[in-house]
């Protein structure tokens, strides 16, 4: 009996929360699909009458998001590559040798993790207009790329070291160099480890506000957080409009997270939890 | 051995040379621009002023209240994101039907741009037509609309309500796996001895995830810190500073008062307390729950 009470509490509890999670990102995405007088109304419409893709006409003709979008898939995507790449490189290093600086570089890694992006802006912005670079995407992906590289060599060593060492010196004793075994015996066990750092970087990249707003001035190469910074300052901007925008702005890193979750998850605990 | 030692500087070098380009040089460059006046317009003229900055940022009033938000803002959400999360973990932790895809589902805030978050909650809360409002209403809870968001004193709650909504998948994250590297055997020898449900999670389970509670708790306290993405969706501070938190501040002295020498004092404090916390975090880190 009390067995089946604390069950039945657990799926309740399940299902509240569930609902709770879920309910934001649908109230958004019917908001960005109603009639513009449905938006509006009083008493509140919960569903649309109708279907309009009005709010994304507009998005994408009269507000240029198709430009933002590409921009922020431009940067997003370059800088996780490059990211993704640099942090496989150290993180491999980090987690198979052993040298005088280790522990020193290990600090530092976990010490810059935790600097924010918005904290760094000024310094970096001077940098940067020194070197004529400010409002230009090119600036973005670099700094980017170095948060990237940061905690993306911090999840990259943990996944080295949860792979044993042994399956790279059976290659090394089958005649493979130490370049060979990495390309041919690693990579293709570690592939859905890479696809976690790299889907890691590409969101973070993506979701960035702080230093775009700071950098970009440049209308055709605002990204699409900068567009909606700018949208609420906007006079005139509906709110089925916004939803739009908001949907736009979210959908990209929930597909990814979709596809990746899993390994993600695995790589954040591993990084943080003795795993 | 030398030529070893060669590749892993070379393997090391692109990450090392980004963090020092991009993080590493600019907090000391950081630190230097905080004893300047330097604005957006004099960006090559800029002229030391000793602690001109810091004077300021202290003596002005409200800087009190900003460290008073702060605490407020950082102390209920880890709170409440600890509390919901390890309940959501208890509840995940035994198998059942359709539990990766339901985890797969409830975790989905997790990857979202904050600052996008802050502007959907900013509708559902809006004081016309916010859905929240309605709902409360038709309950009979509330007898007129809350301006939640532009109304001091729901204000502060509402932001921390979101990141709580924000936060909670983290938490259960982390929480699940300290859980599941609980051995069973400590349960099985507890059913043995007759223990109560309640006492299984105070002296079993609570007292073996601690480590791993202690090591998130440091990090969300470090992270909801710098965390204004949602507070700037939402308020930016606002409504007569009932929300302004140091990290709030800091990008509003950049963005409206382009005083970037200023900012960077701000930044500076900002980053004194988040050592603090770091070496707190690192060194409870290093004694038992992870490994470095």
């Amino acid at each position: 009996m009390k067995y089946r009470v604390l069950s039945i509490l657990r799926v309740l509890g399940l299902i509240v929360y569930l609902l709770f999670a879920v309910f934001p990102l649908v109230w958004i995405i019917l908001t960005s699909i109603k009639p513009i007088n449905e938006v509006y109304s009083f008493p509140i419409k919960y569903l649309p009458s109708r279907i309009s893709f009005d709010a994304y006409r507009y998005l994408f003709s009269f507000a240029r998001f198709q430009v933002y979008f590409k921009n922020s898939f431009l940067v997003a995507t370059v800088s996780a590559l490059f990211s993704t790449s640099f942090s496989l490189m150290s993180g491999y290093v980090l987690s198979r040798f052993q040298f005088k600086l280790k522990h020193f570089l290990l600090l530092t890694l976990f010490f810059v993790q935790m600097l924010p992006t918005y904290l760094l802006m000024i310094p970096q912005f001077t940098m940067f207009s020194k070197l004529k670079l400010t409002n230009t995407l090119l600036s973005i992906v670099i700094i980017y790329t170095g948060f990237g590289a940061a905690f993306g060599a911090i999840m990259a060593r943990a996944f080295f070291k949860s792979l044993p060492k042994e399956i790279e010196e059976a290659a090394w004793i089958d005649g493979c160099s130490r370049f060979e075994a990495l390309l041919k015996v690693v990579l293709p066990v570690f592939l859905p480890n890479v696809g976690a750092i790299f889907s890691f970087c590409f969101v973070n990249s993506w979701n960035e506000v702080f230093t775009a707003v700071l950098f970009i001035h440049s209308d055709h190469k605002m990204t699409v957080p900068v567009a909606l910074y700018s949208f609420v300052s906007k006079a005139g901007i509906q709110w089925n409009v916004m939803a739009a925008g908001i949907v736009v702005a979210l959908l990209p890193t929930v597909l990814v997270f979709a596809i990746a979750q899993r390994y993600i998850i695995q790589g954040l605990t591993q990084g943080a939890l003795k795993g | 051995m030398k030529r070893l030692r060669f590749w892993i500087f070379l393997m090391l070098l692109p990450t090392f040379a980004l963090i020092f380009f991009i993080n590493l040089y600019p907090l000391v460059r950081g630190g230097v621009i905080s004893f300047q006046r330097l604005t957006v317009f004099t960006l090559n003229r800029p002229r030391f002023i000793g602690f001109e900055n810091y004077r300021t940022l202290i003596t002005d009033p409200n800087f009190w209240n900003i460290i008073l938000n702060t605490v407020v803002w950082i102390f209920f959400s880890v709170l409440f994101q600890l509390v919901f999360g390890f309940i959501l973990a208890l509840l995940l932790v035994k198998p059942f039907k359709g539990r990766g895809l339901y985890m797969g589902v409830v975790f989905y805030p997790w990857a979202l741009s904050g600052f996008a978050i802050g502007l959907l909650w900013s509708w559902i809360l809006n004081g016309q037509f916010g859905i929240l409002n309605d709902i409360l209403i038709k309950l009979h809870l509330i007898k007129q609309p809350i301006s939640f968001l532009s109304d001091p004193r729901f204000a502060m709650f509402s932001v921390i309500m979101i990141n709580v909504w924000y936060g909670i998948p983290f938490f259960a994250i982390m929480l699940l796996a300290a859980l599941q590297s609980v051995p069973k055997e400590l349960y099985e020898a507890a059913q043995i001895d007759g223990a109560t449900m309640w006492h299984r999670l105070v002296r079993i389970t609570i007292p073996c995830i601690k480590p791993a509670i202690t090591s998130t708790v440091l990090l969300r306290i470090i992270w909801v810190m710098n965390f204004p993405d949602i507070i700037y969706g939402t308020t930016r501070g606002g409504p007569a500073g009932a929300t302004n938190i140091l990290s709030v501040q800091m990008i509003n002295i950049v963005y409206y008062q382009n005083n970037f020498g200023k900012a960077s004092a701000l930044g500076i404090i900002i980053t004194g307390v988040l050592l603090a916390f770091s070496v707190a975090y690192l060194i409870v880190a290093e004694k038992g729950a992870f490994e470095l």
